[in-house]
């Protein structure tokens, strides 16, 4: 399978002079096109680092990111943007929705940006939220939504624009367990069925369980890495648990 | 401690405060140039020569200013409550590190002083600029060198009264400000950051009717004013308040529902509706109307106010001038009313006479009598007067007019008083006849008119020397171009000086209104253009995005405002044009130009300081 994102020896540094600060130090980590990958780590490890360099918010200090053939850190401040709304798409963990916007105009807002024609948004943006379960809200405002419906619209507005690769910064964080589990079932169901490449940054473990691969970050390295392979999500689940657990202290403050 | 935090606090925050400075710098300027007018070059120049003018100018400047000073404290007031709300959160941090809510004021006490020191020294200085300038433009009325009288002028007088009144103003918001601190609770200034404005969704159906309601409104005030005249439908109560209340009704119809009207036509056309950013630039609109709507509806009248005082001032500045013309046709005419007793005078030999050459020094002379009307010679009834066609042609031909002819026996009535025949008038309600019956008649009045060759003050000045003595045995008036200018003038600079004054003032203050909102607007979307920037917009769409919001925050009132001027400066021009004629073409430009540069100053600093927010976002 061809590779969609590969990162060779990514090192970022902070500060200057004395007091610096390595929030990654030499990871290295590449997804195949349909992959769904999980980045697990305890608060520090350089998780959010790592998902900022990938998204092209932040510039690393070393190394390489290749996405889509395309090296990242050659790329400047226009064809950066251009890069972004082409082929990547983001879920935070806030949503950030635009609240002056409704469902509907959030997600056709993205494929606007896109220049996409505009006789066919409608129907894209129709499909996506049929998808993913929100059709009936497209005409709300966020603060008239669930967090959970808020949560599978920042989905659809990351997934409408049919991303190379998408990043998501901890989506479930915000939600109640049963809010997350029908956005990760949504998830996983984009990634079987429209074949979408996931990169997913989390602290919970059975978040994390359903992605098909998982690594480990601590103090800005490579620490382990999980494959789901043929197993169950609950043994899946168990695995990671224990990896979490052997990670040791730094870990127990997020569970 | 606290001097030094203030001062920092001011620098820090001199972006925030850059409009705020901008706004009192120039009311200081605006309220001293205008109560510094004694000292200038026009107003000492009457002064001189005794027009009763001036003291009814200072007067009217004096009560004005008042009137100006309140309109500029709430407006400083409205300002300074805008900045305290921005501040809330650092105010709260001072008060959770353990400051008094007494040294929080102090603090703020501190920083309104200092703000209020460096806008008053720099007003000051602009105005010293701005009152030269003026007086510049006053004097390049005159239609007379008067060049002599340009000087620059430091009145300490008007400096006083503006240190004053800004100072009892500054006093008001130091401590309205320690009021507004001393009342707020530590956990409401701690999350003032968090939003609890509510977005109601309002469907767009009813602000489609709103929108027609308003038009329809607006149509109706016009129809009123347009068919019943200015004169009528401002004067009849039972016009005037439909008008003026369907006027505003709709104003505020127009502007709370055009987002939504324009919205719903937008969705109807796709190819709009997905193109860059405008949904986003939209749905910010109708997100913020509810907020500025009744602000777009005073600015809109303020501006109403500011482009038709404005105006119209300028306007009858032009109508005086041409009255003036009119009533001067010459540069001088002297009466003899002792004609019928003492039988006339012969002005070019008295001249002579004096020293005086008339070939030389005057341009042209025309002497004549009007005669008493016998009706049993003339057939004419109820006039004072009589004058020959031949005298009668010469006043017209010295005036470059066409002559007049009559056939015979045929007689020409004059309007009343004879205006513009000769300078001032003759004082005479009169009939032009045939010079043969004209001479059949008893003399009543002479009247020698002339033109000055050279210069006109020091030609003025040496005829009525010689003149004067004639005044001891005969009955002599004497009407001067010159003198009836000074009349004139003071009447001009009066209408002039409070048009703009007031002018003035309304458009700063619906400037400085618009500017603050958008800047408090634009810190509040800073968190949108974040996230649109994380979608991969460009910089230069959401820039364009932030700059068309501040548009819209000020063309709107700019346009809805000219529509109403327009509309009510066709209706005053009917009544200005009765009186005469007025270049309302000009004045028009000279008050777009004027609006241009401050209302676009203002606009220009606002989406400036917007864009770069967004870019910072």
């Amino acid at each position: 399978m061809s590779e969609i994102l590969t990162v060779t020896d990514l090192k970022k540094v902070y500060g200057k002079g004395g007091s610096l600060t390595r929030a990654l130090d030499g990871v290295s980590l590449s997804l195949e096109a349909g992959a769904f990958v999980g980045v697990m780590g305890p608060s520090g490890s350089g998780k959010t680092t790592l998902l900022n360099c990938v998204s092209t918010i932040d510039r690393p200090s070393a190394g390489s990111i290749v996405i889509d053939g395309r090296e990242l850190t050659r790329l400047k401040g226009g064809e950066l943007s251009k890069f972004r709304r082409e082929r990547l798409g983001f879920i935070f963990q806030d949503c950030n929705l635009l609240d002056t916007l409704t469902a509907y105009e959030n997600i056709a807002l993205s494929l606007s940006i896109l220049r996409a024609p505009a006789h066919k948004i409608d129907k894209r943006v129709r499909e996506m939220a049929e998808f993913l379960g929100i059709a009936d809200c497209l005409d709300k405002y966020p603060y008239q939504m669930s967090g959970g419906q808020q949560q599978r619209c920042a989905a659809a507005r990351a997934m409408v624009t049919r991303p190379a690769l998408v990043l998501a910064d901890e989506p479930t964080g915000a939600l109640d367990s049963k809010s997350s589990q029908l956005l990760l079932d949504r998830l996983d169901e984009l990634n079987r069925e429209l074949g979408a490449t996931i990169l997913m940054v989390t602290h919970d473990a059975f978040t994390a369980s359903c992605c098909r691969r998982v690594v480990f970050l601590r103090d800005g390295r490579l620490f382990l890495e999980l494959h789901r392979g043929t197993d169950s999500r609950k043994d899946f689940f168990q695995k990671i648990i224990r990896v979490v657990t052997k990670m040791g202290g730094g870990m127990a403050d997020v569970l | 401690m606290f001097s030094k935090l203030a001062l920092r606090n001011v620098r820090r925050s001199f972006r925030d405060y850059g409009v705020y400075l901008l706004t009192l710098t120039f009311g200081v300027c605006l309220f001293y140039t205008f109560n510094s007018l004694d000292g200038q070059g026009a107003l000492v120049y009457l002064a001189q020569n005794g027009n009763p003018i001036v003291d009814a100018i200072t007067m009217l400047m004096d009560i004005f200013s008042v009137f100006v000073a309140v309109v500029l404290a709430c407006l400083i007031l409205y300002a300074n409550r805008f900045l305290l709300r921005r501040r809330k959160r650092e105010l709260g941090t001072y008060l959770l590190l353990g400051l008094s809510q007494g040294q929080v004021s102090r603090l703020l006490f501190l920083e309104t002083g200092l703000i209020g020191a460096v806008s008053l020294v720099a007003g000051l200085v602009l105005g010293v600029l701005t009152s030269f300038g003026m007086s510049a433009l006053t004097l390049s009325l005159f239609e007379m060198d008067v060049s002599a009288m340009l000087a620059v002028n430091f009145s300490p007088r008007a400096a006083g009264k503006t240190v004053l009144y800004f100072g009892i103003i500054f006093l008001l918001v130091m401590a309205l400000s320690g009021v507004q601190v001393s009342r707020s609770r530590l956990i409401d200034l701690i999350h003032a950051e968090r939003k609890n404005e509510v977005l109601k969704p309002r469907p767009l159906g009813v602000a489609v009717f709103q929108f027609m309601l308003g038009v329809v409104c607006l149509a109706a005030a016009y129809a009123i004013l347009l068919l019943f005249g200015m004169a009528l439908a401002v004067a009849v109560p039972f016009l005037c308040f439909p008008m003026l209340g369907l006027g505003t009704a709709g104003t505020l119809l127009v502007f709370r529902s055009l987002s939504g009207f324009v919205m719903k036509f937008v969705q109807g056309h796709p190819g709009l509706y997905f193109k860059n950013l405008n949904v986003f630039t939209l749905r910010q609109w109708i997100s913020k109307v509810h907020t500025t709507y009744l602000t777009q509806t005073v600015v809109c009248i303020l501006l109403l106010l500011a482009i038709g005082i404005t105006a119209s001032s300028l306007g009858l500045n032009s109508t005086l001038s041409a009255m003036t013309d009119q009533e001067a046709p010459f540069d001088i005419t002297v009466q003899n009313r002792s004609a019928d007793h003492s039988g006339a005078v012969d002005f070019d030999a008295l001249l002579r006479e004096g020293g005086f050459d008339p070939d030389r020094e005057l341009s042209g002379q025309v002497d004549f009598c009007a005669y008493y009307n016998d009706p049993a010679i003339t057939g004419i009834e109820d006039v004072s007067g009589v004058l020959a066609l031949s005298d009668m042609n010469a006043l017209l031909a010295l005036q470059g007019k066409t002559p007049v002819t009559l056939t015979s026996g045929e007689t020409l009535l004059l309007d009343t008083w004879g205006d513009g025949l000769v300078t001032g008038s003759l004082g005479l309600s009169a009939a032009v006849v045939e010079d043969e019956t004209a001479r059949q008649l008893e003399v009543r009045r002479q009247y020698w008119s002339a033109n000055y060759a050279g210069d006109k003050m020091q030609t003025e000045e040496r005829l009525l020397q010689l003149i004067q003595p004639l005044q001891l045995e005969k009955q002599i008036r004497v009407e001067s171009r010159l003198s009836i200018y000074a009349d004139m003038m003071g009447n001009k600079i009066l209408a002039l000086f409070l048009g703009l004054y007031l002018g003035f003032t309304f458009l700063l203050a619906a400037a400085a209104v618009l500017a603050l909102q958008q800047l408090s607007q634009g810190a509040d979307n800073t968190g949108r253009y974040a996230i649109l920037r994380r979608l991969g917009a460009q910089e230069g769409q959401i820039k364009k995005s932030a700059t068309q919001q501040v548009a819209l925050a000020f063309l709107l009132p700019l346009i809805l405002a000219l529509l109403h001027s327009a509309v009510g400066m066709k209706a005053a021009n009917d009544i200005i044009l009765a009186v005469g004629k007025v270049d309302s073409v000009a004045s028009s430009l000279i008050t777009a130009g004027i609006i241009l540069v401050v209302y676009g100053g203002y606009f220009l600093a606002t989406a400036l300081a917007c864009r770069r927010m967004a870019k910072n976002a």
